[in-house]
């Protein structure tokens, strides 16, 4: 018998059990549905995370580190190390650290064209304008590989520099400000002064300095000595940042110049261990030069890095984990709708006994019989297949901007975003398992002895 | 021309052993018509099984066109009834959800006609049969008569050399299965293929040319073959 033939008497047969097929199908609709919604899903938090990246961060960049271990999972516990003072605590492991002749290493190689470190300033306090109160906040270095977005003011573009006088403002700080009576609104912001008062790190003074001390200035020489030493930077305020769906970095520093930070580093760590030593640096790579090998290249001078595909990485293999899990659900559903499926096709193998009889009297094949009621599991399984992801992806294109709106994704994101080739490899699996699940009734249908079936009473 | 040759069918082991045909051996010649006669039980159904290649008896021969089928393997049996052999049940066994067209349709898929080819064998077997206004109905909206009748479209579809009727009129009025009757027996002088019915209603066995009685799995008696010649069945 032709295939053509079967397929189209087992499509019959379903629609003549309408309501026993549709519920059937439904079961597997519900794994379906699962699949698809989890595909989707996977598809646009990874194509969000490539916009989210490929927006942000300069595809040439380089983070670079002494230790790699920074780099490792941070669940696992580190070994103790031996005492060098080019190491440094950091969230609690002890890692090594960039120092300034690594970074003039780095800035000498002719595939890199600039090499920033990261500072990581820290400052007593800092004031608005001519107001005295005294507000804590961090500083940080504007990174121009990444890219911000402003609500008042204006930013240099992308890759370029702030000036060494200027500061970026999170816009998070508007509200207090406010609340003190410092500015009236959040364009008030721009033009006003920050002065950032930081600390020079406390050097313990000998027996002998203070005893010279106290022989020339007396009580109040010895005093000044002990004090801390004490620097006021100060910048104009050029923007005021405000949190971006698409913007990776929800700072809430004050931004200023890389110059100030390392101005301001370098005044706090001045005669400590510290001074000069870096956690890390971004270098961005001459263009044309694929930042992958220049990765490799250094490796071998002691230097990790990460490019920005690595970073892509990481954040991949959590969507990938994710999306496993909805997938897991999905395929457990799938696997309770094929006992559905093979009792069905039981069922109905009992009840058209008579008509497995005639066909087998009439000369069809046993295997033809057998694949009558695989096709018909096929077909089960196609129409769950549509269902499911029918309603899926109208459901789904219906949700999309609500689910947008609701994680503040931006416009223009959709974290559904369905794809035609993956929905349709699931249906023809799904129509490959629903076949393999109705191997079992018919192959019982293709051993029914035609005598037996015949019999009248 | 068909030869069963000492065919022997046992059914249950040892010691309940139950021979359904002891030792059978008769001829029938092409396109005669023949009624098996016999009560319940008496094998006559076997008999039909053993000679349309349904059922395997322990020894004996079936010939039929210098083959003996009982030799043949399982696929080359599933050809030869599909190409060779119709049915007609006292049930009908037509399949109520299917239209009358998918009915009859059902021999010649099995035989791998193509489509186009298929739908000129239909309509011709639906006019035999008269049911050429219903060829779009649902099997299940006939009467019984109309049944048979569409039954018998499926037979003869297929065109083939031997039609076994299984009590053809055991579920109809008197009426509607003289009806039958005379369809049958008009298509077996037709069409020169071989009618064998099955039947315990002596009226329908006695308009065939050959009865075959069996009792308890033997041959009582035959009446007509021997005496009636090929030339005699032709005419």
């Amino acid at each position: 018998m032709k295939t053509v033939d079967i397929a189209r008497r087992a499509a019959r047969s379903l629609r003549n059990a309408k309501a026993r097929t549709i519920l059937t199908s439904l079961a597997i609709a519900v794994g379906a549905f699962t699949i698809t919604v989890s595909l989707a899903a996977g598809e646009g938090a990874r194509q969000y995370a490539d916009k989210l990246i490929s927006s942000n961060v300069n595809s040439q960049a380089l983070f670079i580190v002494k230790d790699k271990t920074i780099f490792e999972s941070s669940t696992q516990q580190a070994p103790i190390r031996e005492y060098d003072s080019n190491t440094s605590s950091r969230n609690g492991v002890t890692v090594q650290q960039l120092t300034q002749a690594d970074i003039e290493k780095l800035e000498a190689r002719d595939d890199i064209t600039s090499v920033i470190p990261t500072f990581s300033p820290t400052v007593e306090y800092v004031r608005f304008g001519n107001n005295d109160t005294k507000f804590v906040a961090g500083v940080a270095a504007f990174d121009p590989s990444i890219l911000s977005e402003v609500s008042s003011g204006a930013l240099p573009s992308l890759g370029t520099q702030i000036k060494d006088t200027e500061a970026i403002v999170p816009g998070s700080f508007v509200g207090t400000l406010v609340d003190r009576g410092i500015i009236k609104n959040e364009g008030d912001l721009i033009g006003k002064t920050i002065a950032a008062t930081a600390t020079k790190a406390t050097v313990t003074p000998t027996a002998d300095q203070i005893t010279a001390a106290f022989v020339s200035g007396g009580e109040a020489a010895v005093q000044a000595l002990v004090k801390p030493e004490t620097k006021v930077f100060t910048f104009t305020v050029v923007g005021v940042t405000k949190k971006s769906a698409t913007a990776l970095s929800s700072s809430s520093d004050i931004q200023i110049s890389a110059n100030s930070a390392r101005a301001i580093t370098e005044y706090t760590t001045q005669g400590t261990s510290q001074y000069q030593k870096y956690f890390a640096a971004t270098a961005i790579v001459k263009s044309g030069v694929d930042p992958e090998k220049v990765k490799e290249s250094i490796k071998q001078d002691g230097f990790y890095a990460q490019t920005a595909k690595d970073l892509q990485g990481v954040i991949f293999t959590v969507v990938n984990t994710l999306q496993g899990i909805v997938l897991g659900f999905g395929i457990v559903a799938l696997i309770a709708s094929v006992f559905g499926i093979i009792n069905t096709q039981y069922i109905s193998v009992l009840e058209r006994t008579r008509e497995i009889g005639l066909m087998k009297a009439l000369g069809m094949r046993g295997r033809s019989v057998s694949r009558l009621f695989q096709f018909e599991a096929a077909w089960i399984g196609f129409l769950g297949g549509i269902i499911g992801s029918l309603i899926a992806v109208v459901l789904g294109s219906t949700l999309n901007p609500w689910i947008t709106d609701t994680l503040s994704l931006g416009a223009g994101n959709s974290i559904l975003i369905f794809q035609p080739v993956p929905i349709t490899f699931m249906i023809v699996a799904l129509m490959l398992i629903a076949m393999l699940a109705g191997w079992f009734p018919a192959r019982k249908a293709a051993k029914l002895d035609p005598i037996e079936a015949l019999r009248t009473e | 021309m068909i030869e069963v040759k000492n065919v022997t069918k046992t059914y249950g082991k040892k010691n309940s052993e139950f021979k359904a045909l002891d030792d059978v051996s008769f001829t029938i010649p092409d396109g005669a018509s023949v009624a098996i006669v016999g009560k319940s039980g008496s094998g006559k159904s076997t008999l039909m099984h053993v000679m349309s290649g349904l059922d395997h008896p322990e020894s004996g021969e079936v010939v039929m066109n210098g083959i003996d089928i009982l030799q043949l393997k399982n696929k080359a049996v599933d050809k030869f009834r599909a190409e060779k052999i119709g049915f007609i049940f006292q049930s009908f066994f037509v399949q109520a959800n299917e239209t009358c067209f998918d009915n009859v349709a059902l021999p010649l898929e099995i035989n791998n006609l193509s489509t186009r080819a298929r739908k000129a064998r239909i309509e011709e077997a639906l006019l035999t049969v008269e049911l050429t206004d219903k060829t779009k109905q649902k099997a299940r909206n006939l009467s019984g008569g109309q049944k048979q009748r569409l039954a018998i479209a499926r037979a003869i579809v297929n065109k083939p050399s031997i039609i076994f009727a299984d009590e053809p009129t055991g579920n109809l009025d008197s009426t509607t299965g003289e009806t039958i009757e005379d369809l049958l027996f008009s298509l077996n002088k037709q069409g020169g293929s071989t009618l064998i019915i099955v039947t315990h209603d002596s009226e329908l066995a006695g308009k065939c040319n050959i009865q075959i009685y069996i009792k308890d799995g033997k041959i009582e008696r035959m009446v007509g073959n021997g005496v009636s010649t090929i030339e005699e069945v032709q005419s």
